[in-house]
């Protein structure tokens, strides 16, 4: 970090030198927490394939298996069960 | 551009895929001091990346991590990754590359690897590292078993609210890292610098990578990886469990209106290996194989493909005319059979396209070796000595200097490796004797 210069005034020079890269990234996770947390709603409901959370949360089937796959690797979900071709998942709190 | 430091050695390895790991531990352990610059965050090139090699069916990442662990601890080894290699000229006897070390926004003295910054970051962004099936944090490891364990910070992704920073139990985040130049002083240098596939995006007859559940077969490898995006072979569509696969052959090789007119000399194989390792880890699943011919040139090859055939794969020996999207996620492929068939439909529910191999660099303006007309770096003595330039000093193994398997770019790394240290010590002597 740059020693000679006050580090809070530092840090405002550079979200203003990056503040379009800060704004489409606060638009994205703003995004994603309105979808995270439909999904998590589905699932407190009890477990769910991808084409049910997908029809309960009006989302494409392909973005709601790429947000459970998200969720399953930092631990937030766990399979339980298969209806037919789909895995079933729910909360890794509710499996527990 | 500013020099910065300067750092000796004797050879200089650019890349640091298994080619340029095996060049490497060869001149090491014969006390040569060795660095290695590499792209990527990562050591262990494409091989890391797979799920298992052919024909033995051995776990990839058992295979390549012990290589990667050797060269990261050995005394007479330095890897220098997220590195850019901008020229590589002779200065005399020497040769003198200029790197830069790109910012990583991560003090990489004091990272620890325990990916809290990760587990905190609150942006998703597209996981290239397992085929962009799921998310991986905008800042974060980039795989598993990446060495080093340094966690690296997207700068397009970053939404600067601190949150890593405020984790991080040793203070490491740095946002404010700059590039750092330096220079590479080395008697030698070894070009190892890899491939890249095909993309799906240069075949139109193909989808142009827009069609859902057509897919490359580095995607697949990540979907049969135990540690992969599903931890199992789904749908990327819907996340059903696929029971109907094709492969698609020579999708981007053997193809001039792609520029790639050779033949990339993996892909039967690759494809071979993924459709056995699919009918384990789906029992019940048609798996189909469509292919132009069937290239099994190696040891050993012949005998895995027959024992695809036994197992029930099915082969077409069909040119896949063109491909489209089909009803509820599947895909259409249009062929003639060559086996008397005519001109048929089949739909499967999971396609894999097959695609080649291109050069992964472009020494154009960077280093003074040429290449050939199929754009890999040109050996100038192929049948007697394949590792040779035409820059005297610098020699060449592995995929960059054409398509190959991991069996011939060992052997090709080692024999570089030979002629690398042979340079190395001819100069000694001549200085000696001066």
């Amino acid at each position: 970090m740059h020693s000679d210069t006050d580090p809070k005034a530092a840090l405002k020079a550079l979200r203003h030198q990056r503040r379009e890269s800060i704004l489409r990234a606060t638009a994205a996770v703003k995004t994603q927490r309105k979808t995270l947390t439909a999904i998590k709603e589905r699932l407190a409901m009890g477990a769910a394939t991808v084409p049910e959370i997908a029809e309960h949360t009006g989302m494409p089937t392909d973005r709601v298996l790429w947000f459970l796959a998200t969720m399953k690797k930092y631990g937030q979900i766990v399979e339980d069960g298969k209806d037919g071709g789909y895995y079933r998942y729910t909360m890794a709190s509710t499996h527990a | 551009m500013e020099s910065g430091t300067v750092k000796r050695f004797d050879a200089l390895v650019v890349g640091g895929g298994i080619a340029g790991l095996q060049s490497a531990l060869d001149l090491a352990d014969q006390g040569f001091r060795v660095a290695i610059v590499e792209k990527d965050a990562s050591i262990g090139g494409k091989m890391i990346r797979l799920s298992k090699v052919f024909p033995t069916l051995d776990c990839a990442s058992c295979i390549t991590t012990p290589k990667m662990a050797a060269a990261a601890h050995h005394a007479n080894i330095t890897l220098f990754t997220y590195c850019d290699l901008k020229s590589l000229d002779r200065n005399g006897d020497e040769f003198s590359a200029k790197v830069v070390q790109r910012p990583r926004y991560v003090d990489a003295d004091k990272c620890i690897g325990c990916r809290q910054c990760e587990y905190n970051c609150p942006v998703l962004v597209a996981d290239a590292e397992q085929g962009g099936f799921c998310a991986t944090k905008a800042i974060a490891i980039p795989f598993s078993n990446a060495i080093p364990q340094l966690a690296i910070l997207d700068t397009d992704h970053c939404m600067l609210c601190g949150k890593c920073a405020s984790v991080c139990p040793t203070g490491a985040i740095d946002y404010f890292q700059q590039p750092q130049p330096f220079v590479i002083e080395a008697g030698t240098a070894i070009l190892t610098t890899g491939f890249d596939l095909s993309p799906m995006t240069d075949k139109p007859q193909y989808g142009r990578g827009t069609i859902p559940n057509a897919i490359d077969a580095l995607q697949m490898e990540r979907l049969l990886a135990p540690h992969g995006p599903y931890n199992r072979v789904l749908r990327p569509s819907d996340g059903m469990e696929p029971d109907n696969i094709a492969y698609i052959q020579c999708a981007g090789s053997r193809d001039k209106s792609m520029g790639v007119s050779y033949c990339s000399r993996v892909c039967c194989m690759y494809a071979i290996k993924q459709a056995m390792l699919l009918s384990g880890a789906l029992p019940l699943a048609d798996i189909t194989i469509y292919y132009m011919d069937i290239r099994a040139f190696g040891k050993g090859y012949e005998q895995f493909y027959q024992n695809a055939k036994a197992m029930g794969i099915n082969f077409v020996k069909a040119k896949v005319a063109y491909i489209e999207a089909g009803d509820n996620g599947n895909v259409v492929l249009h062929y003639e059979d060559q086996l008397g068939g005519g001109i048929t439909t089949a739909e499967h529910d999971l396609t894999v396209l097959s695609m080649g191999m291109l050069p992964s660099w472009n020494p154009a303006g960077i280093c003074p070796v040429s290449i050939g007309s199929d754009h890999f770096i040109n050996t100038i003595r192929p049948k007697i000595a394949p590792t040779l330039t035409d820059v005297e000093g610098v020699f060449t193994a592995g995929a960059g200097a054409g398509p190959k398997d991991i069996v011939d770019t060992i052997t090709e790394a080692g024999s570089a490796a030979t002629e690398a240290a042979n340079y190395l010590t001819a100069r000694s002597r001549k200085t000696a004797a001066a």
